[in-house]
């Protein structure tokens, strides 16, 4: 089964398959533990990484396997920054719905970027060269 | 992610052990849930003490399980929620949906209480 990731510049890429999921977690709190970060920090950028990565695979690739998804890592002495990247035709992330109003709370989805951004100290959405998503999220370890 | 099925004084206790965050294993968890529902189970609870964390999928999981066994006059409870998941719960105001309990035994009781 393939479930390689590419080495790109600074990350990782590959194709728009859920199934690759677990390989990207690993990769990316495996480059926070070597960093320093503690295991709480960790499990919070995993879970807000994981929110973006599905969201590229599933709304912006829509899945297509030919379409490929990328991840940057950067980090510097108490913080990091990843980028993740998307081929699909992006949108707009300010008309998304609180997930808290009303009936969206028993909703089955629709928290995804809420729970990322409530878990590292910022997300920023811009579009990519392409046209694509790129969502680049910020996180400083606690002092 | 991984998760295991057991069953104690008439109630379905389903143990996921690893992280819920989306993808084949999930798919799988989630159908586990409908299957047991569509079985006729009434009494479930989601035991989380081995779950390292969970985002969105796991919580539409949930909520997902939540909403049909009300449906089917059944509920679904949870127990020996972590921190990691109880501050999701909290963030996302999923804590005033879901009835939670320290152990399973509570949970288990609570059924027949
Ligand atoms: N990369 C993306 N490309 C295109 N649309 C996107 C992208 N990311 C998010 N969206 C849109 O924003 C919506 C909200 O995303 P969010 O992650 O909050 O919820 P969700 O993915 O629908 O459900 P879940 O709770 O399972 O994450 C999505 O339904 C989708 O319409
Ligand atoms: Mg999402």
């Amino acid at each position: 089964m393939a479930r390689r990731l590419s080495k790109i510049p600074h990350g990782v890429a590959f194709p728009s398959d859920q199934k690759f999921l677990a390989a990207v977690d690993r990769y990316v709190e495996q480059e926070l533990k070597k960093a320093g970060f503690g295991k709480d920090v960790i499990a919070d950028v995993a879970i807000s990484v994981s929110e973006f990565v599905n969201n590229a695979i599933l709304h912006g690739n829509r899945q297509d396997e030919s379409k490929l998804v990328r991840l940057e890592l950067y980090h510097a002495p108490g913080q990091v920054t990843i980028c993740v990247e998307d081929e699909g035709e992006g949108f707009e992330p300010d008309k998304v719905a609180s997930p808290l109003e009303g009936e969206n709370l028993l909703k089955e989805v629709g928290r995804g970027i809420f729970i990322a951004k409530m878990l590292v100290d910022s997300v920023e959405f811009s579009r990519g060269e392409k046209g694509g998503t790129r969502v680049k999220l910020f996180k400083k370890l606690p002092v | 992610m991984k998760f295991s099925v057991r069953e104690q004084d008439g109630v379905t206790i389903l143990a996921p052990k690893g992280k819920i965050m989306g993808g084949p294993d999930s798919t799988e968890l989630q159908e586990k849930l409908r299957d047991l529902i569509k079985g006729n189970t009434k009494r479930v609870i989601i035991d989380l003490a081995e779950v390292d964390w969970m985002n969105s999928t796991g919580l539409g999981i949930m909520i997902a399980g939540l909403t049909t066994m009300r449906t089917a006059a059944g509920e679904l409870k949870l127990s020996r929620v972590t921190d990691k998941i109880q501050s999701l719960l909290v963030i996302t105001k999923l804590v005033t949906v879901f009835e939670s309990y320290d152990s399973v035994d509570e949970a288990i009781k609570s059924f027949t209480k």
